[in-house]
């Protein structure tokens, strides 16, 4: 009788961690959504941004300003975004193996506990770690955008590049690392961009622009400064998106293997209610036999 | 000019704000108002956070924006800016208010040390603001 008991108390346990993931599933499923949405919102201010800076750099017939110019390269900056919470499938463990053949002089940015943790467990270079809030605005990411470029123009570091998790589609997440600075390939730059957004690639019209204001170098380092933040924005925002609909593909799983479980659990329920019952009448029959 | 010809796009990060084929519109730049009309040379300047008057089928429109970039080819004029808003939906309560909190939050941030970025974030705003009212003075 014992057994029927301790079966239907695991029911009961696995029955209310369904609930629980499957609340999780449904939070998922919204927050990427909104996460989603947007970052398409800010995509036609990327697309701008880039075109006109394109076109300054285009007017230059050599870019002195150093966020366009290469230095040689001695310590990346990479910023790692990693999520604040786990339960989100093998995301954090996909971006962390790209880590893997990156050269030790780099150093890292890290954004979310996960990734923070993973870094100072490896025992890499970390200089600072960020966190995010749930819905991050385009002035959280500033702090970050700050850090980085004074990093750079200290020279502590010589690239940035970010280390993100690109939404392919809710089922599709790929880890990837990309440079952002220095602009020193602005052709590939614009078309990445396109290509990353789904849209026609055009070619920047080749006019000669007046371009009305004097200083240059001060406008060109504005406006990478702006590129970043916009970038990092929108690739935080994208993260986001593959972090919730990891959490979500994980939650439903989770979810169906609870059910899974009960529907077995059910079964060795009845079986062991039945036998139960089978043994009692056979003890009441055989005791009534033996009178 | 009875047609709308050239295109006056306003990007914010938020997304696509005005977007529509207007007979000209006037721009506040680093080098003063320009007026934009169709066939214009092709451009890149600063924008000032103030108005932009757009003249659409012979209405006048007023925006305010905040500081950011202007360019102008192909005709068609892009604005990315950090903020913009049309002020017919504004009303002069809810500007003044909104004047006084830019304003407050300032000061705040001047008293207390913030850092000298955040500082210039609020006065941009603040700006934006003072553009607010000042185009919504001219819509009427």
């Amino acid at each position: 009788m014992s057994n029927t008991r301790d079966i239907r108390n695991r029911i009961k346990g696995v029955k209310s961690t369904r609930q629980i993931t499957r609340a999780m599933q449904m939070v998922a499923t919204s927050k990427m959504k909104k996460a989603q949405d947007e970052a398409k919102t800010g995509r036609p201010y990327a697309l701008i941004l880039a075109d006109i800076i394109v076109s300054i750099a285009d007017e230059f017939e050599e870019i002195t300003q150093s966020y366009f110019v290469q230095k040689p390269i001695k310590h990346r900056g990479i910023l790692v975004i990693g999520t604040d919470k786990g339960l989100c499938g093998a995301l954090n463990g996909n971006l962390f193996r790209k880590l893997n053949d990156v050269e030790n002089s780099a150093k890292f940015i890290a954004v979310g506990k996960r990734a923070s943790q993973f870094l100072s467990r490896t025992k890499m270079d970390l200089l600072a770690d960020f966190s995010l809030p749930d819905k991050p605005t385009f002035s959280d990411v500033r702090k970050i955008v700050d850090f980085l470029l004074r990093s750079y123009d200290e020279g502590s570091i010589d690239t940035i590049e970010i280390l993100y998790t690109s939404f392919i589609n809710t089922l599709r997440q790929e880890p990837e690392l990309m440079r952002l600075l220095p602009l020193n390939d602005l052709d590939t730059m614009t078309q990445k961009m396109h290509k990353r957004f789904g849209e026609p690639e055009h070619q920047a019209p080749k006019d000669n622009r007046e371009i009305l204001f004097e200083d240059r170098d001060a406008v060109l380092a504005d406006l990478a400064g702006l590129y970043l933040k916009q970038e990092i924005f929108q690739l935080v925002l994208e993260s986001q998106a593959s972090e919730h609909s990891a959490r979500m593909v994980a939650m439903k799983t989770a979810t169906d293997n609870a059910s899974n479980l009960i529907d077995d659990l059910t079964l060795q329920f009845n079986r062991a209610r039945q036998a139960a019952i089978t043994q009692e009448i056979l003890e009441i029959s055989a005791s009534s036999f033996s009178k | 000019m009875a047609q709308s010809i050239i295109r006056l796009e306003i990007v914010t990060p938020g997304g696509v704000v005005y977007s529509e084929n207007v007979d000209h519109a006037v721009i506040p730049t680093a080098n003063g108002k320009i007026d934009i009309l169709q066939h214009h040379a092709p451009l890149i300047d600063r924008l000032e956070p103030a108005d932009v008057k757009v003249v659409k089928d012979g209405q006048v429109n007023y925006l305010a924006v905040g500081g950011g970039f202007i360019e102008v080819y192909a005709e068609k004029i892009c604005i990315i800016t950090d903020q913009a808003i049309l002020v017919d939906d504004d009303d002069d309560q809810e500007i003044e208010a909104a004047i006084k909190r830019a304003e407050k939050a300032l000061e705040d941030g001047k008293s207390s040390n913030f850092d000298e970025e955040q500082l210039q974030l609020l006065e941009a705003s603040a700006k934006f603001e003072q553009a607010r009212k000042l185009a919504k003075g001219k819509a009427r």
